[in-house]
């Protein structure tokens, strides 16, 4: 069996504060396609890798004024348009009726243009990780600190990105195959 | 976390504000002065007693917010707060300072009834002849809107402010020195009791001094229009004092973006909260089309009040709501600074839009927004709002910044949301 492709390389680290300084080296080094896996949820650990804010908040704008816009268009369109009908001596169309429904829509549609946002951006569900099957991992969930930089990171060079890891403090560094 | 700035450690006594709060002091004293002076020498005694009403509703309206917030903290055992919790117990010192400058309005209804509110002179002429003695309207609402009920229930408003404050000041101050826990576990229960107790006394103020100025009128969303407004203006004055303290170099290095993130975040809940009521209230009286509840909003869509009421929707809602919807204008100290002061401008504007155009000439016609009223809901404002600043100012230097013996007080300076970058 040979050897498949690269999927990058893997480098350990005994605590938390070796990780932050590991990640904010890789991050100054300009990496973009690397992570950090942690047995535990490590705080501030997303500036230290110089994460951007999520831009799930952008689904959630666009779904939120396409549900109100639903909401109105639709009233509309029933009450006004299409089948023109008085209820209770109102008139056909006003925003006032038109606004519970329309806000109701606006939740309803952020709140599936959020969630769907969310997977379309983190790509859950995800059925395979080439981490998944390297031995570091049971570690990862137990008691240790990884920094993973992908082969498909455009600076990423086998013997350099090495000794940026080593240079960091990376224990174990080693290649993990796709 | 970083050291704190090098000028003074926090848990020293903060540095000093004796000389602010003799401005603010000064300044109570000049706008009382001046509102005393209008109602006096002013041809109509009446509009400078409503824009005193408003002025004390709307100061009453921040330090209840306070109360609700500090309480809400306490119930829910909250950790990021705690940093800011203490600005919040400081301005409760305001609230006996509140009760006496409620005592003018105590002594109208009793020496000159009717003044203010119309229902408590049964003498009182009605548009269209008869009188508030032989209204039936009045006469089913009398055993509640009587002088002695008013008298009793503000007495007991204040009473019930007055204790829960205390208790929570105590607890927290207390703690500082002695560390022991048991003050904590005394203000949660402060909270489990004082929270019903206040959403009470704000919703019976709310309709005693405001909403019977027009007995007739119904809305059961009047007392839940009040609360949002009260907690708005809390928030929107955490954020002004929190920033305030920042920038005066105390808060550095206690004082962080997330923390800071939490406060707007939760202003920006009740930006939207007090819309849908706002709007419920509006709308179910616009769908039901009861002569009796939809006199009062035909008569704010008279003159310039129809303007106020479009200000009121832009501006306390769609403003800050569109504003705050992006994250760098609640992260960010400047922009959400400016929009809290927005906000507590325009909160003013909404109380004035409820109280002020009860005042009304022989025709049924309020009087307009612009007019001299407006000097006087001014004058009140910076005179109450002098002596509160003054009575938060007196009680800020008395303590420590923060509650540095807080049980969670460490959870609240290293706090961290993992939205931040």
């Amino acid at each position: 069996m040979t050897m498949k492709k690269s999927y990058g390389l893997i480098a350990a680290f005994d605590s938390t504060p070796a990780l932050f300084r590991a990640c904010e080296q890789v991050r100054d080094a300009g990496y973009t396609r690397w992570d950090a896996t942690t047995p535990f949820h490590v705080h501030g650990l997303d500036a230290a890798m110089g994460m951007r804010r999520s831009k799930v908040p952008r689904f959630s704008l666009a779904g939120g004024v396409a549900g109100f816009i639903t909401g109105m268009s639709m009233i509309w369109f029933v009450d006004a348009f299409d089948y023109p009908l008085i209820v209770g001596g109102k008139p056909y169309f006003s925003p006032m009726f038109a606004f519970p429904v329309s806000y109701e829509l606006t939740i309803l549609f952020t709140a599936f243009a959020t969630i769907g946002g969310m997977f379309l951006l983190n790509k859950l569900p995800m059925h395979y990780h080439p981490l998944m099957k390297a031995p570091q991992f049971v570690r990862a969930m137990d008691d240790r600190f990884y920094v993973v930089i992908e082969a498909a990171d455009p600076k990423f060079h086998a013997a350099q990105t090495r000794a940026l890891l080593a240079q960091a403090g990376g224990q174990d560094i080693a290649e993990l195959e796709e | 976390m970083t050291a704190p700035a090098a000028t003074h450690s926090p848990a020293a006594a903060p540095a000093p504000t004796a000389a602010l709060a003799g401005k603010f002091l000064v300044a109570g004293l000049v706008g009382l002065a001046l509102t005393a002076a209008g109602f006096f020498l002013a041809h109509d005694s009446a509009g400078v007693a409503l824009s005193y009403l408003v002025g004390i509703s709307y100061w009453s309206a921040v330090v209840i917010g306070m109360l609700m917030l500090v309480l809400i903290h306490h119930i829910f055992d909250a950790g990021w707060s705690v940093v800011i919790r203490r600005q919040f117990e400081h301005g409760l010192a305001a609230f006996p300072w509140l009760f006496v400058l409620f005592l003018p309005l105590l002594a109208s209804a009793w020496l000159k009834p009717g003044l203010i509110w119309p229902w408590m002179d049964l003498s009182h002429e009605l548009h269209g002849g008869h009188t508030v003695g032989t209204d039936p309207l009045y006469l089913k609402k009398a055993s509640f809107l009587n002088v002695k009920m008013f008298t009793a229930m503000t007495v007991g408003f204040f009473a019930v402010w007055i204790w829960l404050s205390a208790r929570l000041r105590k607890a927290s101050f207390t703690q500082d020195a002695d560390g022991d826990k048991k003050w904590t576990f005394m203000s949660r229960k402060t909270a489990a009791f004082g929270i019903p107790l206040n959403a009470l006394a704000l919703t019976f103020a709310a309709i005693y001094w405001m909403k019977s100025l027009e007995y007739h009128w119904f809305s059961t969303m009047y007392g839940v229009w009040f609360f949002s407004n009260c907690i708005r203006a809390a928030l929107a004055f955490g954020v002004v004092i929190t920033v305030w303290l920042y920038q005066r170099g105390d808060y550095k290095g206690i004082y962080n973006t997330n923390q800071f993130h939490c406060l707007t975040a939760l202003a920006f809940a009740f930006v939207v909260f007090w819309a849908y009521i706002t709007f419920s209230q509006y709308f179910l009286i616009w769908n039901a089309n009861v002569p009796e509840e939809t006199f009062w909003y035909n008569i704010r869509e008279s003159g310039d009040w129809w303007w106020i009421g479009m200000l009121l929707l832009f501006g306390h809602f769609f403003v800050p709501f569109l504003f705050w919807l992006v994250y760098r204008n609640k992260a960010t100290r400047a922009p959400a600074l400016k929009i809290s002061l927005w906000i507590a401008a325009i909160i003013l504007v909404d109380i004035c839009y409820n109280v002020l155009p009860a005042l009304k000439d022989h025709h049924g016609v309020p009087q307009p927004f612009f007019s001299v009223n407006l000097l006087w809901v001014l004058t009140s404002v910076v005179g109450i709002g002098g002596i509160c600043g003054w009575a938060y100012l007196r009680s800020f230097a008395r303590t420590k910044l923060i509650p540095i013996r807080d049980p969670r007080i460490v959870e609240s300076l290293t706090y961290h949301e993992a939205t931040a970058p």
